[in-house]
């Protein structure tokens, strides 16, 4: 925001300023918590409109990944006779990596490009200055409330996806293909364990990942120069970044999970 | 300066502004630059593109921090406030953007509406009544359900207005507030600036071009140019003051002090033409 | 202006309200919380000497229609079965108290499944009846064991306490590889190390302390889960009445069997010839 502290040359030297001043910003967006407190309409404004309306994407995209797991998993285990087990392996890596990871991507692309842009262009109609012209501290009104949202937001979102890529798992392997039905769910319920993959998988996983996101799209629309061409490359840098960190921590996350 | 409240000091400058200094990309925008805007008087201050009118605006609100020298509002040093004393300020400041920047998220009367509820917690029918009064003010009030984007420009600037006033400050802060108003529109502002100055005693301060609206509603104008005040007075009588850059901005010249040429280095080098004069 | 705000309330509301309800979905009926459900059932006793690759939540058949699941598979310390609990449908009770509960597999490597076939006793199982009679899973080496008459050649050998045995083959077992007992997993084993002076594989099983009153004739057998799963140890019971101590070593012992010897009993078998070459 201040265009005066001297640039950095070369590409990752700014790539490193970036990531640095993003973790400073995300110190700022908690200290402004407790102010945000008193907007809280404006999160659950939030919690709409980032949550919400990604629920489309969010539950065909879910359909159509359980739909693929299951039938990719059928014709290789069917080699060995496995099939019956084909049930528990599309719940376990739903619930362990695909759910999470896959809803956090299309998160960055539907909810944090929008983000990214709403404030951009507040910036860029002077709606910021504004806000700080009437006193109001821009960063509990606007920043905190959609971060705070994109917290709540990704893992409802995570769980939807996967039960709806669980439903789309049973509706081919069972419907279509022919798995015995209480086959189906015995194995997976012998399997997967509230603990390791759901709390673990869905919830914690998709908790970091929203509040990557979540940080990763304010910070852009924050701290980008208030143009139209400005706010263009802030939505790729918001869509590239978060994809980025999302990967990166899922691993992070995985070998310190699983 | 230990003056919190509204009450006005015994002296009749509202905002001082001594020695400031501010540069910012290498570039001087403002040098050792001295200023006084008069209580309750409408100012005009007035200059070439990029002087950095708004800038000047941004550091009586405490926006921005100079490098060197002070404000004073109302007796107060701005650079040196609080957070929690400069929003106070701040609700005593009204400023009206040249884009008029209201929320597009919130219909006219939330717009208007929107500092009394951050700030306030006063009653909804209370609100309602401010709301519609300030609306009633700035000729808006059946507009008072439409979105921003539904607005024209002038309208959108009104609506600006009645937020801006709707604390009823002390002062006014107006930044280019005629550009890209057809006649009627831009004597609709005039009035209201003209108005509410009269009305309520409240001090404005005007960033514009226009010299011909200028003149029918300031008290006094600064020329601002290279960073310092280059000419002050009766905005009436300023264009006869005699100096070049009244000569220039008023009389219309397309150059003088402020030159046409971009400084660039020799014509004839650029050319081609080696050795040659000026 | 409320009626927005109050709009927008009402979806994240109801946004919130889902989100839940799948995450509740997920918890209960696809994890292993679901095996604690019951519908409106009655809940019957068994006990098996090897549950083989039963699991939890698998069906409960008669005559190859579903009337039930399993609803859970215990091992009590200081027993050498496994207790089953049925949970049947209550259409379905007229299951005569003489009735054969068998652990079935559903095709040659399905899962297993417990069936029911009817005696013919007058008096009916009700809710917290046991049925006496069960026949248990068939590891594949007993069955192929039986076929071909290649007996197991029981090898010599006798906390969590450790226990050894040696094996002259232990095929593909390795450190990890659970240890059962009627099916049911009692420890793992620890460590499995060639012996240059018995030219065997010496390993060391790991057993839980609950599983104390294992008798010290037992045999331990390296079995395979189903075709090609991985390889575990089995022990089964004998019938001394001295237990197992730590540092003890196992007598009996069968080592795994190799596909290779497998195919060439069944060559050799079935042409009646020792020549090998005829095998083709």
């Amino acid at each position: 925001m201040s265009t005066r502290t001297p640039q950095p040359n070369g590409a990752v030297a700014r790539s490193l300023a970036q990531v640095g001043a993003c973790g400073l910003f995300l110190l700022t967006l908690l200290a402004a918590i407790p102010r945000s407190f008193r907007h809280g309409r404006e999160t659950i404004r939030q919690v709409w409109f980032v949550g919400a309306m990604s629920l489309t994407i969010i539950m065909v995209c879910g359909l159509f990944v359980g739909m693929v797991l299951m039938l990719q998993l059928y014709h290789v285990l069917s080699i060995f006779g496995g099939t019956s087990a084909s049930g528990m392996v599309v719940a376990l890596s739903v619930y362990r990596e695909l759910g999470p990871v896959v809803t956090a991507l299309l998160f960055a692309g539907r909810a944090g490009t929008s983000i990214t842009a709403e404030i951009g262009l507040m910036r860029a109609t002077d709606q910021i200055d504004a806000m700080e012209m009437m006193a109001v501290d821009p960063v509990a009104y606007v920043a905190t409330p959609r971060f705070l949202a994109g917290l709540i937001a990704m893992p409802l979102l995570c769980c939807v996806f996967s039960a709806m890529a669980v439903f789309g798992g049973h509706l081919v392997g069972v419907t279509w293909l022919g798995i015995d039905n209480g086959t189906f769910w015995s194995n997976m319920t012998a399997v997967v364990d509230v603990h390791t993959d759901i709390v673990n998988g869905i919830l914690l996983k998709s908790l970091a990942f929203g509040a990557v996101v979540s940080l990763i799209a304010v910070f852009q629309g924050f701290t980008t120069p208030p143009t139209s061409e400005g706010v263009a490359y802030a939505t790729t840098r918001t869509v590239v970044a978060s994809s980025i960190a999302i990967l990166a921590l899922d691993f992070v996350l995985t070998a310190f999970l699983m | 300066m230990t003056q919190s409240d509204r009450s006005p000091p015994d002296d009749s400058s509202l905002v001082k502004v001594r020695g400031l200094t501010t540069v910012l990309n290498g570039k001087t925008i403002f040098d050792a630059l001295d200023l006084d805007i008069p209580r309750g008087k409408v100012t005009a201050i007035m200059g070439p593109s990029g002087t950095g009118k708004t800038t000047l605006l941004k550091h009586i609100t405490g926006q921005m921090r100079a490098d060197a020298g002070s404000i004073h509002v109302n007796g107060e040093n701005v650079a040196q406030l609080s957070r929690e004393r400069l929003f106070k300020l701040r609700e005593g400041i009204g400023y009206l953007f040249q884009n008029s920047a209201l929320l597009t998220d919130f219909d006219v009367f939330e717009n208007v509406a929107f500092p009394l509820r951050q700030h306030t917690k006063l009653p909804e029918e209370l609100i309602r009544n401010l709301v519609l009064m300030k609306l009633q003010a700035v000729g808006l009030r059946g507009a008072a359900r439409l979105m921003p984007d539904e607005l024209s420009g002038g309208m959108a600037r009104r609506v600006a207005l009645a937020r801006a006033i709707v604390f009823d400050p002390m002062l006014i802060l107006y930044d280019e507030p005629f550009v890209g108003l057809d006649p009627v529109a831009l004597n609709q502002v005039l009035k209201l600036i003209r108005t509410l100055n009269q009305t309520l005693g409240i001090t404005s301060v005007l960033v514009a071009h226009e010299l011909a609206a200028v003149q029918q509603v300031a008290d006094h104008v600064f020329l601002i140019a290279n960073g310092k005040v280059v000419a002050q007075g009766d905005p009436r009588a300023i264009a006869n003051d005699g100096s070049p850059w009244t000569r220039q901005f008023f009389g219309g010249g397309a150059d003088g002090p402020v030159p046409f040429q971009y400084p660039a280095g020799d014509y004839a080098e650029a050319l081609g033409f080696k050795g040659a004069g000026a | 202006m409320s009626q927005q705000r109050s709009s927008y309330a009402v979806g994240a509301g109801l946004f919130i309200v889902l989100g839940f309800a799948a995450l509740a979905y997920l918890a209960t009926q696809t994890s292993s919380v679901a095996n604690a459900r019951q519908g409106d059932s009655y809940v019957v006793d068994t006990q098996f000497t090897n549950i083989g690759q039963l699991k939890e939540r698998a069906p409960v058949k008669i005559a190859g229609v579903r009337v039930g699941q399993v609803q859970s598979i215990t091992l009590t310390p200081g027993h050498d079965v496994a207790d089953v609990k049925l949970s049947i449908d209550r259409h379905y009770d007229h299951i005569p108290q003489d009735s054969v509960a068998t652990v079935f597999t559903s095709g040659l490597l399905g899962d297993q499944y417990v069936g029911i076939q009817y005696g013919s006793a007058k008096d009916v199982l009700a809710d917290g009846g046991t049925l006496a009679r069960t026949k248990s899973s068939q590891p594949l080496e007993e069955m192929l064991g039986k076929f071909f008459g290649a007996g197991g050649v029981v090898d010599n050998v006798g906390g969590s306490y450790t226990v050894k045995a040696g094996f002259t083959n232990v095929g593909t077992l390795s450190a990890g590889a659970p240890v059962k007992m009627a099916g049911v997993v009692i420890g793992s084993v620890q460590s499995v190390v060639a012996d240059p002076v018995k030219l065997n594989a010496e390993v060391v099983l790991s057993i839980d302390k609950r599983f104390d009153a294992i008798p010290d004739d037992s045999a331990a057998a390296v079995f395979t889960s189903g075709l090609i799963g991985s390889q575990y140890v089995a022990i089964q019971p004998g019938g001394s009445p001295d237990v197992l101590k730590d540092g003890d070593e196992m007598i009996l012992t069968q080592s795994a069997m190799q596909l290779e010897d497998l195919i060439g009993k069944f060559l050799v078998s079935g042409s009646d010839k020792k020549d090998a070459g005829d095998g083709k």
